[in-house]
């Protein structure tokens, strides 16, 4: 019986995904964008869908990520914190870090701020933060950066930017603002968030790692 | 063309991931594969999601797999207490056994992770691979000679009897396969020897370190001993485990051909 | 032609990654077949947004040239995120799990937690 679901429901699949090789539905016409691109400030048609006509979804889903980290908090919370190996003084790492964490940092914050206008944006310019923050870790050792950068901190700098986000995307559609700095700031917002996430996960993955 | 290339390649690097067998080896591979992929998204002039997917489908994820499985960088040895081949001093593991792991360690670029186990656990753990390798007080069984072995030392199955009463053996052993009919099992050595030593049995099957020990406890000083069969102490591994197999042959050789096996033996036995 | 094929590899691995869910029993590695069927969904709709001789949707291209649609990239760049966010809890839970059934097979972690309920 299970065996039979399971092959009947990856058949109906097969069929669906299968549409997209025959001519039944020929791709659509690609509607234009650039009108709507340059109406919202935008060079990057992508961008001024994502942070433009579809701004609601994307601001849903940046809350999605930030209860995704607090379930993280909260499930890796009770295990109790591993016993950090004592980092050793490692020069060649130590140096490398120091020299390249403000090219990341710098190139991060140029693809956030640059989102609207070519390939780039808030997500992948967190996600490129968040891997300098690792790298840094793995220089200094992981407690001692948690300590630098004030954990404790980071947890209101993390809703207070959710806060602003979500109130400022509520109040520029009823007020019809529009113009690349909303667009900017947006990223920029959304690139603090995800820097945040990412290092909150690798810090609670590296401390509260369980027996798996 | 480009996109051919790329969609066979990133087909071919997901399916060698997820037939791995270790964890380690299909993250990493799969990291290649979403590196390809963003390549993939780039030639299909999608520069947005290629960015993405570059920074976090292959960064922020496979660091995220890496932290998660930390543990399997280390090899599980289910060591079975043994004195002079493995056995606890104080807080240290020390043994000829221990010695051959550390050199293994070493050379795979990995820690040692030990864990006491009786003899009968051992099947399970190396089939159900919780543990890596399995060590110590080992003649493989007739179902474990399924496992790859690196044998170590040579040895021998005897029957000791003393006087009226059933034999007894280590329960999953090889000598307790060669016990007769009637004979009785024990989990740990040191409850055979309990029993022994309160009369209760009549004999033991055991292998000649084993038999050492009776002898240096004063146990069967006047016991009529028969050999069995010729046997030899293993190291056994985990099905998927040759490569480890391997490399720790590879240092048996290497310790016979400097004469330092002749030592280590000396020093321990 | 570049579109047929990106369908077609959305579609193959798909099926890989749904096959490893199925077939592995353990925790982590049926992530990781998520991980590779999430990835063919990707390449399914990227590869839908591609027209032939499309450029990137971005101006500064001559007026006039077939660009690439916009919006399947812009739905998979949150999926992409998204993914990201689901697998850090989807691995803390199986962290957490290992922590209390000492294992990651999916049938004894059931079998243990039926037992601790019957109690």
């Amino acid at each position: 019986m299970k065996r039979a679901l399971t092959i009947a429901l990856l058949a109906t699949l097969l069929g669906i995904l299968l549409f997209g090789l025959t001519d039944l539905f020929p791709p659509a016409e690609v509607r234009p964008w650039a009108e709507m691109a340059r109406a919202y400030g935008a060079g990057n048609g992508v961008a001024s869908i994502v942070l433009g006509s579809r701004l609601y979804d994307t601001l849903l889903e940046v809350l999605v990520f930030a209860l995704a980290m607090v379930g993280v908090r909260y499930t890796l919370k009770p295990l109790g914190k591993w016993r950090e190996p004592v980092v050793p003084e490692r020069g060649v790492v130590r140096e490398m870090a120091d020299v390249l964490l403000p090219v990341i940092i710098v190139f991060a914050v140029y693809l956030a701020a640059s989102g609207h206008l070519g390939p780039g944006g808030g997500f992948p310019a967190g996600a490129i933060a968040g891997s300098g923050l690792l790298l840094l870790a793995m220089a200094k050792g992981i407690e001692r950066l948690s300590r630098e950068l004030h954990e404790g901190t980071l947890e209101p700098l993390e809703y207070g930017t959710i806060a602003v986000l979500l109130v400022l995307g509520c109040l520029s559609i009823p007020l019809n603002h529009r113009g690349s700095g909303l667009l900017v700031v947006f990223n920029l917002l959304i690139g603090i968030e995800v820097t945040i996430g990412a290092w909150v996960v690798l810090h609670y993955f590296a401390s509260h790692r369980g027996e798996i | 063309m480009t996109v051919l290339l790329l969609a066979v390649l990133a087909f071919a690097l997901a399916a060698v991931a997820l037939t791995r067998r270790r964890l380690l080896w299909g993250v990493a591979v799969l990291g290649a594969h979403s590196l390809v992929l963003a390549a993939l998204y780039f030639a299909l002039s999608a520069p947005d999601v290629a960015l993405a997917e570059a920074a976090i489908g292959f960064g922020l994820v496979t660091f995220v797999y890496l932290l998660a499985i930390r543990r399997t960088g280390r090899i599980a040895v289910a060591a079975v207490e043994c004195r002079p081949l493995l056995y606890p001093e104080g807080e240290e593991v020390v043994g000829l056994v221990w010695e051959l792991l550390e050199l293994l360690a070493a050379r795979t670029h990995r820690e040692l992770e030990l864990r006491w186990v009786e003899r009968g656990e051992v099947e399970g753990l190396l089939s159900s691979r919780e543990a890596d390798l399995a060590a110590g007080d080992l003649v493989p069984s007739a179902r474990e000679t399924a496992f790859p072995r690196v044998p170590l030392l040579p040895t021998r199955i005897v029957r000791v009897r003393r006087g009226k009463g059933p034999l007894g053996a280590i329960s999953g052993s090889r000598e307790a396969e060669r016990l007769p009919r009637g004979g009785r099992l024990f989990p740990r050595r040191g409850e055979l020897l309990e029993a022994l030593e309160r009369g209760e049995l009549g004999g033991a099957v055991v292998n000649l370190l084993e038999l050492r020990s009776f002898y240096l406890r004063g146990t069967f000083r006047d016991a009529e001993i028969e050999p069995l069969e010729d046997a030899d102490f293993v190291v056994l591994f985990a099905p998927d485990e040759g490569e480890l197999a391997e490399a720790l042959r590879e240092i048996m050789t290497e310790l016979r051909e400097k004469g330092e096996w002749e030592e280590l033996l000396r020093r321990y036995l | 032609m570049a579109a047929q094929i990106g369908t077609v590899l959305g579609i193959g691995l798909v099926f890989l990654g749904f096959g490893a869910l199925l077939l592995r029993r353990s925790l982590i590695w049926k992530l990781l077949g998520l991980n590779v069927a999430s990835g063919g969904a990707i390449v399914f709709l990227v590869a839908l947004s591609h027209r032939p001789g499309a450029v990137p949707p971005l101006s500064g291209y001559p007026e006039g040239t077939p660009s690439a649609d916009p919006l399947p990239q812009a739905l998979v760049l949150t999926a992409i995120v998204i993914h990201f966010a689901t697998l850090a809890l989807s691995l803390a839970y199986a962290i957490s799990l290992t922590e209390r059934f000492h294992t990651q097979e999916t049938g004894r972690i059931e079998a243990a937690a039926e037992e601790e309920m019957e109690r």
